[in-house]
């Protein structure tokens, strides 16, 4: 038994369902294969719909499982309907099968309605086989067949009607089932000759194919085994008949056998009254249906009215279901219903009919408004709910989900489901990952899709075991579809459409774009490289014969440094040592021009590296190797960092501003590098370093943080400078503190030194930490060999060589490195507005007590390391230079004792703070500054 | 994958839900599917007044294709991840 397309017997039915053709929707094609995975999934469900005893195989009885059921269903009978019609009971029946059991579990329990509405068209299409059974059919066939002609082009919509249902609910069973020849003997099938009106019989091209229709009989036997007990099948559909009316026709019912020609006025009278619910047919039964019955009056046995009588019941009860699925028309009033149905019987009554028989007709009629009312609102209810369900089978259901598993589910996480896993990684601190990762997508999917299995609570360890091996499968699909893709186009198309749009485009890893972007992008970039290369070549050539005048300047400097440098041999050692601190005659022209403030215009240093657009997909060529790196890294492959290194073009020559240092110019390109230096060895990050402090000038965070370039920096570059500071000095003082020797830091000063203008880097606040870095940091370094005697004298003296430049550079301007007050009172100002922004919750009135200052504390570090490493004429300049920010620091910090009481705490603290920094730099010389005076240091 | 590899991480936490009709949602993201179709637990309407119907409704399934915003907490997003991550899809994609 099937309904609905549900195949109980797994894979039998496949090559049953062969033959037919002309389905609307063939199984084989939709499922593709799939359903093949789990062949038999849903079989244990087949005790509770089927009955447990229900023989598979030819020989179908059907009694068993019937008595089962009918046992089953008994105890839900519900005595209120006895007296009521046949026709409110069959609808009052549906509804009263319980909602909610209608809706959630309609894939687990028998719907009565189901059953019937199978056996009334099990019924219909039982009627070609009559003929072959008894010769006085063949009259009877005869003349029907005259009726159908007649009726046929009314019969037209209703059978079209037919066809739209969904899976034709008769195609399996019918189809499916073996003949069973004895059955049909013993059995009147000639009951059923005239029960169905003219416009129930089955379509001609049905009648086409006696040999489908001989294997209905099963179906037709299955419906004859009811009958003896009608009530019991059906006990919520129609009334338990008096207990006289039982037993009569329980005696009956033998008797009906052998009455070969039964024509049941009634019946055809009662099943009249089903169809009406058709809206179309009426009009064609009603045409049709009188020769039936007055030919059936005449030889009418009273017995097997009555049992047809009853048999009608469960046609009307069908009636509503066969509305909904056959036609789609909107939901006839069952007003109007009943009228038809009182119109049509009314020459029933006249009949001469049994006792028993007027006595159901008097039940039928009595129906208060109120519960015709009440009958039309569960009508419509159970229409809707009925209309949608049995859609799907739980096959069905089990693909769909398998396929959006597919969809959903990788074997590679780390790259298709990147934030997912890290996020959960980074917030858990533990792995998701590998099979636990499937089990609780699986888990997930369970909760989330209400599956049958899982959603109701039952068995859902079982069903999680289930759903886990379906992912199991749904990741070796997924595997397998690139393959799949490549290798035959048409069977994806094919199964295009399955689930709406699931394209093998893979729609859920590869959305469609808004923007297309061409992709020869690449090919467009090498263009610029070749062009850009092309005009600075052209344009090298004017401007070094132009600037010859520069360049000879560089010259004229540039001997004395290299006589300085040939002088002292010992410079000379370390700066082979240093490599490639002689730079090419050719970059150095463009070096020096880092002189002038030409790198102000933040675009034209831009431009000068090979425009900003060439710098932004550097950058993401940066991210994109180090992204790698870090995915190779997991995954413990070999790391190969030639590409990223190539990627951020540190010695590249091309360009005037190396578009190393141009990166740097945006906030990504220093996020990025802390996790750059973590793929570089040393050597590497000794070369990039040498190229950064080489054209420090051209850097865009230090013309930002220079008072004389940028006077008036906004909030948007005061968090620049803070980002740069927090990110990228914490990288240049651990590589100098874990990585480097003396000769090295030595080294990255003369670069520094010899390529950029000291006294404007020092103006900057980056500059001067960058400068105080390596200073303290070659002091800290001759300290310790100090005590352990580890510097050569080379070493040393060159390193008094490199410190004489530097301070010989910064010599006079010692001064200028501390901002102007103006500058300092403009920063506050920003933070201020900042804070404000950020805590709009305090008032005004309080902001004394949050009031910013300027922290100077890196100007005394710089001079701190600065007197450090001098000698004691050095050491005097210094303070010679900036006595006056002394003594302004001292009076500040004395005027801040004399403030007012309410920020008492907070000028204590900066009085503090100021001697503090103060002190850092006297102590070098000994001195130490309390209370407004300097004394020596004890 | 990206965005439902994004929200996966948003299950169990409140968002508001901007529908293309303009009716506003908020409530606990429940699930989420490839499709960005989204199930929301005790969802309360931000305007009920001119959605009364909506007063009712616990939980409710949103059809992605119908959502024109969902508002997050800050707190909520990694954003340095969640830029590593839009980059790995560009890379995956340009393969």
């Amino acid at each position: 038994m099937s309904f609905f397309g549900f195949d109980p017997s797994g894979p039998k039915s496949k090559e049953r369902n062969n033959d037919g053709g002309n389905k609307p929707l063939d199984f084989d094609d939709t499922y593709g294969g799939l359903g093949d995975y789990e062949q038999e999934e849903g079989d244990y469900l087949n005790a509770e719909t089927f009955g447990a005893d229900v023989e598979l195989g030819n020989d179908f009885d059907f009694g068993h499982s019937e008595s089962n059921q009918s046992g089953a269903s008994a105890t839900i009978q519900q005595p209120s309907h006895v007296h009521r019609s046949y026709v409110a009971a069959a609808s009052q029946g549906v509804s009263s099968s319980n909602p909610a059991q209608l809706d959630t579990s309609i894939d687990l329990k028998p719907m009565e309605s189901l059953w019937t509405a199978g056996e009334q068209e099990y019924q219909q299409e039982q009627q070609p086989q009559q003929p072959q059974v008894m010769s006085m059919e063949d009259i009877e066939r005869q003349q029907r067949q005259m009726q159908m002609a007649a009726a046929a082009h009314q019969q037209a919509p209703s059978q079209q009607g037919f066809m739209q249902m969904p899976p034709p609910p008769h195609n399996f069973p019918m189809q499916g089932l073996p003949p069973q020849q004895p059955y049909q003997q013993d059995q009147p099938n000639s009951q059923f000759v005239n029960q169905y009106p003219p416009h129930m019989i089955p379509p001609p091209a049905m009648q086409g194919h006696p040999n489908q229709f001989q294997q209905m009989p099963p179906m037709f036997n299955h419906h004859q085994s009811q009958i003896p007990n009608p009530n019991q099948h059906y006990p919520q559909m129609y009334p338990t008949p008096p207990p006289n009316f039982q037993e009569h026709h329980g005696q009956q019912q033998q008797p009906q056998l052998p009455l070969q020609p039964p024509q049941p006025p009634q019946q055809g009278n009662g099943y009249s009254a089903s169809p009406q619910t058709l809206p179309q047919p009426q009009l064609a039964h009603q045409q049709v249906s009188p020769p039936t019955t007055t030919q059936i009056q005449t030889e009418l046995q009273p017995p097997a009215g009555v049992s047809r009588s009853i048999l009608a019941s469960p046609q009307s009860v069908a009636s509503p279901r066969t509305e909904s699925n056959v036609t789609s028309a909107s939901p006839q009033p069952l007003q109007q219903e009943q009228q038809e149905h009182y119109q049509v019987r009314s020459p029933e009554q006249q009949l001469p009919v049994r006792n028993i028989q007027k006595q159901m007709q008097q039940r039928r009629e009595p129906l208060t408004p109120e519960e015709q009312k009440r009958l039309q609102v569960r009508h419509a209810k159970v229409e809707k709910i009925m209309k949608h369900s049995g859609v799907m089978t739980p096959r069905d259901k089990d693909f769909i989900t398998r396929y959006q598993l597919s969809q959903i589910v990788t074997d590679d996480p780390y790259n298709e489901d990147f934030y997912f896993q890290v996020y959960k990684i980074i917030q858990r601190g533990g792995i998701v990952g590998g099979e636990s990762n499937k089990g609780s997508i699986a888990r997930a999917y369970l909760e989330h899709s209400g599956h049958r299995l899982g959603g109701r609570y039952k068995r859902a360890d079982i069903a999680l075991q289930r759903m886990q091996s379906q992912v199991e499968k749904a990741v070796t699909v997924a595997k397998e579809r690139p393959q799949k893709n490549k290798d035959n186009v048409e069977k994806i198309t094919g199964r295009e459409g399955v689930l709406g749009k699931i394209s093998s485009a893979m729609n859920s890893k590869a959305p469609r774009r808004q923007l297309l972007i061409p992709s020869h992008k690449a090919s467009r970039i090498s263009n610029e490289d070749e062009l850009q290369s092309l005009l600075l070549a052209s344009s090298a050539s004017p401007s070094t014969s132009s600037l010859d005048g520069t360049d000879e300047h560089n010259n004229s400097h540039q001997p004395v440094d290299a006589a300085s440098l040939a002088n002292v041999p010992a410079l000379e050692d370390v700066t082979q040592h240093l490599g490639n601190v002689e730079i090419s005659q050719n970059s150095k022209s463009r070096r020096r021009s880092s002189y002038a403030f030409t790198s102000v215009d933040q675009n034209s240093v831009l431009s000068r590296s090979g425009g900003r657009k060439f710098v932004l997909s550097l950058i993401e060529t940066v991210y994109r190797e180090v992204l790698e790196l870090e995915a190779n890294l997991r995954s413990g492959k070999e790391i190969n960092n030639t590409l990223l290194w190539e990627a951020l073009h540190v010695d590249d020559d091309i360009y005037e501003v190396c578009p190393f240092i141009s990166m740097l110019t945006f906030d990504k390109g220093v996020k990025i590098m802390p996790r750059i230096f973590n793929f570089l060895d040393k050597k590497q990050k000794l070369k990039l370093l040498q190229t950064f402090f080489s054209e420090l000038s051209h850097l865009n965070i230090i013309i930002i943080s220079s008072y004389k370039t940028n006077p008036t920096p906004t909030d948007n570059q005061l968090k620049k400078i803070d980002l740069f500071q927090t990110v990228f000095l914490k990288i240049i003082v651990s590589f100098l503190s874990n990585n480097s020797n003396f000769i090295e830091i030595m080294g990255l000063l003369l670069h520094l030194i010899k390529n950029n203008n000291v006294s404007f880097i020092s103006t900057s606040k980056i500059g001067l930490n960058l400068i105080t870095v390596l200073i303290s940091r070659a002091a800290l370094i001759r300290q310790d060999s100090n005590r352990s005697n580890g510097l050569s004298s080379p070493e040393i003296s060159a390193w008094n060589e490199i410190y004489d430049k530097l301070f010989t550079a910064l010599e006079s301007k010692l001064a200028s490195v501390f901002p102007p007050q103006e500058y300092l009172d403009k920063v506050l100002k920003v933070m201020d507005e900042q804070q404000q922004q950020h805590l709009p919750h305090y008032n005004s009135g309080n902001s004394p007590s949050n009031v910013q200052f300027y922290d100077q504390s890196y100007i005394w570090q710089f001079l701190a390391s600065l007197a450090l490493s001098g000698k004691l004429n050095h050491q005097r300049i210094i303070i010679d230079e900036v006595r006056e920010e002394i003594f302004g620091t001292i009076n500040a910090a004395e005027e801040l004792l004399n403030s007012n009481e309410i920020d008492k705490a907070n000028a204590t603290y900066r009085r503090e703070k100021l001697y503090q920094d103060l002190n850092l730099f006297l102590n070098v010389m000994g001195l130490v500054s309390r209370d407004g005076e300097i004394s020596e240091l004890k | 994958m990206l965005f439902f590899s994004f929200f996966k991480t948003l299950v169990d936490q409140e968002v508001v839900v901007q529908l293309k009709n303009d009716i506003e949602l908020k409530g606990t993201l429940q699930s989420v599917d490839q499709f960005l179709n989204l199930k929301l637990d005790n969802i309360s309407c931000t305007d009920t007044k001119k959605y009364p119907h909506l007063g009712s409704v616990r939980n409710i399934f949103i059809r992605g294709s119908t959502v024109r915003y969902v508002y997050l907490n800050k707190n909520i997003v990694d954003t340095n991840l969640l830029q590593d991550a839009t980059r790995r899809e560009a890379m995956s994609e340009r393969k």
